[in-house]
This record gives C-alpha cells, sequence and structure tokens, in this order.
C-alpha cells in the first residue's frame, strides 16, 4: 500500500534526478551534434560548467525594465521545474496518488505559463529582438498545443485518464504492441516534441542571429543568475517533453516498489529511454536545415493531421 | 452636489449588489424552495411575476459580483472625464436591475420586457459617453442586432404562449412537453438565434466589439462580463428547461448546433482579437471567445443530458460552462476595469501610444496582469479551472459518446487548446506593449496611478479571480442546485469527491480511475520553487548588478525600438491570412536618391469575414430593395389604398379557412 509520505517522497526523488539531468541530457545532444560534424565537441558536463560561471556572475539589466524583469527568470523556473512533479521517470502509480499534483493538461499548462511569462518579460528591455522572439516564441506554442492536446487525447481514450502517471502504468502491460493510431500519435508528438524543445527545424539553439532565433531572443537581455535559471528551465522542459513522449509511448520498465533490483531496471529504462530521444533530437538536428519561419506552420500542421488520424482512428 | 448624487447612485447599487449577492448564495447553499413572487397585474392580459431558482440566483450572483466591483469603481471614473454623470449613474441602475429582473423573470412577458429594458439601458450608456459619429454608429448597429434577436424571441415566446394558454413559466414548460419533435427544434433554434444576437455568438458578433467599447469602462465590464451571460443564462433556460422533452435525451441537433458555433466563436473571437490595437476592442473580441467556451460545455451537456452519457458527465460539462460563466465574470471585469484606468489615466485606448505604464501605474498593471494570465486559462487562477473541467469533459464525454459525436468533442478539445494558445499569445502582447517597455507618447510617459476607489474595484474582482482558482470546490457547492435543476445529478459531486481542494473527473462506468489534479496544491508547490529559484537568482553576495540601455544595434534606444503590437501579431497576420485577409499600404516618400526615405508610412487592417461576407451583403441587398420599391412609393394616396385593399383581399383568401 502505497502512504501519502512514500508517495510524496517519490515525487520528489524523480523531480530531483529530473532538474538534476536535464542539463546532462543537453550535453550529451551537443557531444552527439559535434560528433556528427567531425568535431570532437565539448564535454558532456559542459552545461553544468555554464550554468555554474553563469550563476557566479553579475548581472547587467535594461534600465527600461520594469520590476516584473527580474521575477521573470524565478517565476518561469518554478512553473517549469513543477512539471516534474507530474511524470513518472521510474515509479509507475498504481492508483490515483493521495495528493492529485497533476496530469497531463496542467503539465502542458504549466509549460504554458513559463512561456507566457518569459514572452512578457521579453517585451521589458524595449528593445526589437525580445519582443520578435517573444512573438515568435507564442506562436509556434499556440500552433504546438491543439496537436499536443488531440496527441494526448488519442491516448488518453484508451485508459480513460489524463493522469501521465496512470496511463503510462496501465498501458505498461501492452509494452510496446503498438496499434495504427499509437503509431501515428507517436509520429505527431516526435515533431511537436521537435518544436517544443526549441530544436532544428523550428527553432535554433545555437544561434542568436535574429532571422533564425526564437526561443534565444528572448533571453538576450537576461544575463548572470537569471540566465542561469532560464537556461536550466529551458533544459528541464526538454527533459521533460521526452519524459512525456517516453510516459506515453514506451511505458515499459517503471518499478513498482522500491527494490533495488527494481529500482536499478527502472533507471536504465529510463536512462536508455531518454538516451534514445535525445539521439533522435541531435540526429534530425544535424541532418537537416532550419526550416523558414513561415513553413513551420505546415510542417506542426503535419503533426496536426496525424494526431487528428490517431484520435479518428480510437473513437470512430 | 452632482459629485455626491453620482456616489450616491453608486452606492445604492453596490448596495443592492451586496444584497443580491448574499440573497444568491443563502438560496444556492440551503435547501429552501424556490422564490415566487407575484407582481401586480399592470397589464390585462399578462400577470407578472418574478421566480428564482437554483438557476436564477446563480447568475444573480454572477451580476452581483461585477455589478458592486463596478458600482466601487464608477464614480471616480465618471468623475475623471465623464460628460452628464448623472444620467449614466441613472442609466446604469436600471441597466443592472433589468438585467436582474431577467434572470429572476416568472414569465415569459416579464423576461421580454426586462430585456428590452436592459437593451435600451444599455444603449443609452453606448451613446451617452462620448458624442461621436462613430459611438452613434455602433449604437445603431447595437439597437438594430439587438432587435433582430428581440423578434426572433418574440416569435418563440408567442409561439409557445399561445400553446400554454399564459406567459407563466409552469404552464409554458407543461406545454413545450407536448411539442412534436421538428416545432420544438424549431423553437429552439429561433431561441438560440435571438439570445445569440446578445451574447455575441459567431456570425451574431458583429456589434460587439463596436459598443462594447463605446461605454464607459466600468459599464463595458458589466456588458461583456454580465449582459453577455444574461443571453447564455436564456440558452440555458430555454434548451435544459424550458423547452427540454419530458425526460430523455435532448435532440441530438441541439448539442451538435451549440457545440459547433461554441467552436467558432471561441476561435474566430481569439483571431480577431489578437488583431486589435485598441485595448477595449480587444478585450471585447475576448468575450466573444468566452461566450463560445461557456457554448463548447453547454452543447457537451446537450449531447450528454438525459441518459445518452452517464449523468455525471453531463454535470461535469454543464458545471464546466456555469463555472467558466462565473469566472469569464470576474477576470473580463478586472481586465476591463484595468483597461478604463489606463484609459482615464492617459486618454488613449491604442495600445501602439501606450507602454511604460507599470512604473507609474503598478496597481494597475500588475492587476491587469492578473487578469491576462486568467483569462489565458493557465494555472494556478480560475480561468484554468473551468477550462480544465471542460477539456476533461470533452475527453470523457468523446469517448462515452464515440462516432461522430465523440470526434467532435476531440475536435472542440484541440480547438480549445488553439484558442487558449492563441489568448496567451494576445496578452502577452496587451500586457507588454501596454505596460511593459518604454512610453511612446508624453501621455503615456505622465500617467499616474489610479484613485482608491477604482483599484478597490479592481482589487474585488482580483480576489474573485484567486479565490476561484484556488480554492474551485467551494464554488462547485453553489452550482449543486442549478445543476440538479437542469440534469439530475450535483456539480460538487461530478468533481469534488476528494474534497473542495481536489478536483476529480472521472467516468466510473467506464472502469477507468478519475483524474484529480489540485490547483491549490499545484500553487503551493510554485510557491515553494519560486522561493527556491529566488535563492539561485540571488547569486553571490558581491556580484555586481548594473543597469545600462538596451542594446539597440548601435543607435540611440529610443521608444521606437520596442516592438509594436502589429509587429507582435505579424507571425499569425500571415498564417490565418485566409481569415484575416490583411491589407496593407506603405507610402515611401524617397528623397533624391531611391535609398533617402523621408518619409514611410504605414496602414493596414485586417477583415472581419462576418462582416464583409455576410453583412455587407445583407446591406446591398436591403438596399437594392429598397430602391426597388421606392418605385412604387409614388405618395399617392390612391395607391396607397390600392395596396391595403389588395393585402387585405389576400390575407382573407388564405387564412379565411384557417
Amino acid at each position: 500500500m502505497e502512504t501519502t509520505l512514500t508517495h510524496v517522497a517519490r515525487t520528489a526523488a524523480q523531480a530531483a534526478l529530473l532538474v538534476a539531468a536535464a542539463p546532462l541530457v543537453t550535453g550529451l545532444v551537443q557531444k552527439l551534434k559535434a560528433r556528427l560534424q567531425c568535431r570532437r565537441g565539448a564535454s558532456v558536463w559542459q552545461p553544468y560548467r555554464d550554468l555554474a560561471k553563469l550563476l557566479r556572475k553579475g548581472t547587467v539589466e535594461a534600465d527600461t525594465a520594469s520590476p516584473f524583469f527580474r521575477a521573470v527568470p524565478v517565476l518561469v523556473l518554478a512553473a517549469t521545474v513543477a512539471t516534474t512533479a507530474m511524470l513518472p521517470v521510474l515509479w509507475a502509480p498504481a492508483q490515483p496518488a493521495a495528493v492529485p499534483l497533476g496530469d497531463a493538461i496542467l503539465l502542458v499548462a504549466l509549460l504554458a505559463l513559463a512561456r507566457f511569462l518569459l514572452a512578457v518579460g521579453a517585451l521589458d528591455a524595449g528593445g526589437a529582438f525580445g519582443g520578435m522572439g517573444a512573438s515568435r516564441e507564442m506562436t509556434v506554442g499556440l500552433l504546438v498545443e491543439p496537436a499536443l492536446m488531440l496527441t494526448v487525447f488519442s491516448v488518453a481514450v484508451s485508459a480513460g485518464t489524463t493522469e501521465v502517471g496512470l496511463l503510462a502504468a496501465r498501458r505498461a502491460p501492452l509494452a510496446l504492441s503498438w496499434a495504427a493510431p499509437d503509431l501515428l500519435a507517436l509520429f505527431a508528438m516526435l515533431i511537436l516534441a521537435l518544436a517544443e524543445t526549441g530544436r532544428i527545424p523550428v527553432d535554433n539553439p545555437d544561434t542568436h542571429l535574429e532571422l533564425t532565433m526564437l526561443h534565444e531572443g528572448m533571453l538576450l537581455e537576461h544575463s548572470g543568475p537569471g540566465l542561469a535559471c532560464i537556461a536550466l528551465a529551458t533544459q528541464v522542459k526538454q527533459l521533460v517533453t521526452l519524459t512525456l513522449v517516453a510516459a506515453l509511448f514506451l511505458p515499459v520498465g517503471l518499478a513498482s516498489d522500491s527494490s533495488p533490483a527494481s529500482l536499478a531496471i527502472a533507471l536504465g529504462a529510463f536512462a536508455a529511454k531518454v538516451l534514445a530521444l535525445a539521439g533522435f533530437l541531435g540526429l534530425v538536428e544535424s541532418s537537416y536545415a532550419k526550416l523558414r519561419f513561415f513553413r513551420v506552420p505546415h510542417f506542426l500542421g503535419l503533426g496536426l493531421v496525424c494526431a487528428f488520424l490517431a484520435l479518428a482512428l480510437r473513437v470512430l | 452636489m452632482a459629485r455626491a448624487a453620482v456616489w450616491l447612485g453608486h452606492l445604492v447599487i453596490v448596495g443592492a449588489a451586496a444584497a443580491a449577492a448574499v440573497f444568491a448564495v443563502a438560496l444556492l447553499s440551503g435547501s429552501s424552495p424556490a422564490v415566487h413572487v407575484a407582481l401586480p397585474r399592470f397589464f390585462p392580459f399578462a400577470a407578472m411575476s418574478l421566480a428564482v431558482d437554483g438557476l436564477s440566483a446563480f447568475f444573480l450572483l454572477v451580476i452581483a459580483l461585477v455589478t458592486a466591483a463596478a458600482g466601487v469603481y464608477g464614480p471616480s471614473y465618471l468623475g475623471a472625464h465623464a460628460r452628464g454623470p448623472a444620467v449614466q449613474t441613472l442609466a446604469l441602475g436600471a441597466f443592472v436591475a433589468s438585467m436582474a429582473l431577467v434572470c429572476c423573470a416568472g414569465d415569459l412577458f416579464t423576461f421580454l420586457l426586462a430585456w428590452e429594458g436592459m437593451t435600451l439601458a444599455s444603449w443609452t450608456l453606448v451613446v451617452s459617453d462620448t458624442r461621436s459619429e462613430e459611438n452613434a454608429r455602433a449604437g445603431l448597429l447595437y439597437l438594430v442586432m439587438a432587435h433582430a434577436g428581440t423578434a426572433a424571441l418574440l416569435v418563440a415566446f408567442l409561439a409557445l404562449a399561445e400553446r400554454a394558454g399564459g406567459f407563466d413559466f409552469p404552464a409554458v414548460r407543461a406545454a413545450a412537453r407536448g411539442l412534436d419533435g421538428p416545432t420544438r427544434t424549431a423553437l429552439f433554434m429561433l431561441a438560440l438565434a435571438g439570445f445569440g444576437a446578445k451574447a455575441g455568438v459567431v456570425p451574431l458578433h458583429v456589434w460587439l466589439p463596436k459598443a462594447h467599447p463605446a461605454a464607459p469602462s466600468h459599464v463595458s465590464a458589466l456588458m461583456s462580463g454580465v449582459m453577455l451571460k444574461v443571453a447564455a443564462y436564456g440558452i440555458f433556460r430555454f434548451g435544459f428547461d424550458l423547452l427540454a422533452p419530458a425526460g430523455g435525451p435532448l435532440p441530438a441537433s441541439w448539442g451538435w448546433t451549440v457545440l459547433l458555433l461554441g467552436t467558432a466563436s471561441a476561435v474566430i473571437g481569439v483571431l480577431l482579437a489578437l488583431q486589435q490595437h485598441d485595448l477595449k476592442r480587444l478585450l471585447a473580441f475576448h468575450s466573444v471567445e468566452n461566450v463560445g467556451i461557456i457554448l463548447i460545455g453547454a452543447g457537451l451537456a446537450m449531447l450528454l443530458a438525459g441518459g445518452r452519457g452517464p449523468a455525471a458527465l453531463a454535470t461535469l460539462a454543464l458545471a464546466a460552462a456555469l463555472l467558466h460563466t462565473l469566472n469569464h465574470a470576474a477576470f473580463k471585469g478586472l481586465l476591463f476595469l484595468g483597461a478604463g484606468s489606463v484609459l482615464a489615466r492617459s486618454g488613449l485606448r491604442n495600445m501602439e501610444e501606450l507602454g511604460g505604464l507599470a512604473r507609474h501605474m503598478p496597481w494597475t498593471a500588475w492587476l491587469f496582469l492578473l487578469g491576462a494570465v486568467a483569462i489565458s486559462a493557465l494555472p494556478p487562477l480560475n480561468g484554468f479551472v473551468s477550462e480544465w473541467m471542460t477539456f476533461q469533459a470533452l475527453l470523457l464525454g468523446g469517448v462515452r459518446l464515440g462516432g461522430a459525436s465523440g470526434l467532435l468533442a476531440g475536435v472542440a478539445a484541440s480547438m480549445l487548446a488553439l484558442t487558449g494558445g492563441l489568448a496567451a499569445a494576445c496578452f502577452a502582447k496587451a500586457f507588454g506593449v501596454t505596460f511593459l517597455g518604454r512610453p511612446r507618447t508624453a501621455h503615456a510617459e505622465h500617467a499616474t496611478e489610479s484613485p482608491a476607489p477604482m483599484i478597490a474595484g479592481m482589487l474585488l474582482l482580483a480576489a474573485a479571480c484567486v479565490a476561484l482558482g484556488l480554492a474551485p470546490g467551494w464554488a462547485m457547492r453553489l452550482l449543486d442546485r442549478p445543476t440538479a435543476e437542469l440534469l439530475v445529478g450535483a456539480a460538487s459531486a461530478a468533481v469534488t469527491a476528494r474534497g473542495p481542494l481536489v478536483l476529480s473527473a472521472g467516468d466510473a462506468a467506464a472502469g477507468a480511475g478519475p483524474t484529480e489534479i489540485s490547483v491549490t496544491l499545484a500553487a503551493a508547490l510554485l510557491a515553494l520553487l519560486a522561493g527556491l529559484a529566488a535563492l539561485l537568482r540571488r547569486g553571490r553576495r558581491d556580484a555586481p548588478r548594473r543597469l545600462a540601455p538596451t542594446w539597440t544595434c548601435g543607435m540611440t534606444p529610443t521608444a521606437r525600438f520596442d516592438y509594436t503590437g502589429t509587429a507582435f501579431a505579424k507571425p499569425l497576420r500571415l498564417i490565418f491570412a485566409a481569415l484575416y485577409r490583411p491589407r496593407r499600404e506603405i507610402v515611401k516618400e524617397t528623397g533624391p536618391s531611391p535609398y533617402v526615405v523621408r518619409r514611410l508610412a504605414y496602414t493596414g487592417e485586417v477583415v472581419d469575414l462576418a462582416e464583409t461576407l455576410l453583412y455587407a451583403r445583407v446591406k446591398r441587398w436591403v438596399t437594392a430593395t429598397s430602391h426597388g420599391i421606392r418605385a412604387y412609393s409614388t405618395g399617392r394616396i390612391h395607391g396607397y389604398i390600392a395596396f391595403v385593399l389588395v393585402t387585405l383581399v389576400v390575407s382573407l383568401l388564405l387564412f379565411a379557412n384557417g
């Protein structure tokens, strides 16, 4: 019997794991990209060093910014990290939790809250780049949302709940026996994951060139510890997105108790799933060019159509 | 003297609102029978009465909430720039009273009289604030649309009254039981058209974004936040109660129509809102969106009601719609009052001329931001709660309905998600461009904070937004009576199985466990994590912190570098170009060389397709027909007598046997 205390402890442990591992995933993708470009690349631990460096630095703030600007990194990080408490990483709950934190809809809404706050903050500094990044990021975000909702629904229809943990637990016995709707939904989800993590072909995380940037444009006026908070939030959001894909479509290896053996299996399975998905991100980023911004709706439209078909196959 | 009269009038209104709120809450939380009051017989042909049941009381509460805030806010606002404040105070009182009367009417006749009073009082407020030709035209369009709607209602009411042999609701209800299917549906569609015209349902919304912003801002708050809800009350009252068949499901065509209209209104309303620069107009378009969201819940409840789906799911859908009614009243009221503060202190409504207000008007700015988060359906505020319930009802109901209805529910859910995303983009723009960055004009630069009563009005609604978001279970209790009256099953039973702080939605019969969230807990988690993040954000104690101008590529930073609202919405203007049909014109004046630009002028606009495709055609047709008739309208009395004679003979031939 799962008591409230163990549930809280497990949630906290999973959240801590996601936050701690998030920079590593970014480092791994960077390393993979470097290898694919025949470079040696920086160490996979480089993102941690960057964060540590930024946290030690001072800050330069725009003289036009309001007090809200200082609060933006804090709120964005809090909203993003809050989503880590809603995902099954190592354990799959057998029944609804005693302290229900949330479901896929709340998770998506919290990520939307973080995006909203970041975009509003970007308009505060009074430069054109911030506004441009905010406008584009909000546009991509709102194009992702309907397809994401359809995808989540098409999966949730088979389990009757949108709570990600329960969904994963209920689909775990099916393991990888995918039916056609699952494949379509997975395809849609992978397209959306590229957009949500801000990767090529939707966005380019490596550039500050004004013609190509979306997410990075909003960060231009942040510096020092504030920038570190936002960078960490971006990395956590990436890992949360990958974990969501894994929970919805690859719910294997989740532990149901706390014995060392099953925990080791769960940890290994989680690492394997995230590695595979991170490899996918790196591979796509290395083999495609960034799309022109006004082509992005077509790309995301493909995801929308697939998600719609998946739902239609499930419901009809 | 006049000032004291205005204050006194508003205080009376606030007092009445407080009393109405206490009465409504008492009725909703108790189990006392519905209140019925017979009115003196003014007219020989109709007995008039008031009847307050759960549904009426709930809408009375919605009216009272925004009225109280608007009443506190009003005097200072009117004092700032109104003309004829005494007349406006009187009209405000009449407006609020007739809205309350519509919701409390116990018969069709009282309903119609109050409905008409509501239209006329609000029209007075629309045209009296600023006397411009634009306002007069907006008022005229409002009057025409409102009366076209009333005409549809009148036909439905008279058809019902004739069958019932009276105007009284119980008699009408009994008569409606005996209607055959097609007549029932025809009457419902007439009522839906009539109420839809007032509620701003697409494509009957064109008057709304013109008329609502023209009124004084606290009246705009009432028109957008409450008057539309009174129209929604009509849809609830007629769809679920008066016209409903005895037992058994409602006709599927009703649910489909309402769900489709709701989805279209939600998406089109918010898409048009995104392209507005006028702060109040933008908010008015968002009302179209939110009425759409309410109708999505109502339509789904109609599809599920009466045994087609489990009672708990129909209740969940209806509760979501009703809760969103209350939520929208709170946050839209707050936003309109905020926009009113901006207008009162800067004299501007165009956000492209504002900017940087957050520094001088902090209260207004942060309360507006709170409203923006709430209306964008972002946690942990109230907009998220009702949209979460709508999503859950769509998912669970869609699974239950299956087939085409199930797919429709899925599509509605994805469109609702799109609506949420668009609303967030729209309010990132509205808040960012108006309150952040640099002031774009001297008016914006010298604006100062509003007086305390105006802030108090906003604070009241902001508190409602927070309370409804963090502890939605308490509000659910108030919904028990209305939902139990319209359907079988109580709202709180559908969602608060685990106490008032946890929302749970599930279909017990389907064998799946419920989905549960606790917004309270999520908010606590957010606060905790924000505390931790703030520690991280503080960095090293001795780290330097300095201010510097924003980098603007080497040029002197001025307000012209701030991203404008037009630019912010440009990607969407291009992506949804098929809907917006954007038009732009750039005039470039060059010097001796084509590379030296002396002057650059940009004008751009988007159209409302309903206006160009539908209304422009209707207008052309009416004008052409009028011209055609003119040939026969010669002014000679003999001709007219001949027309009357012919009409009489034809009528006798047609109807004499009947």
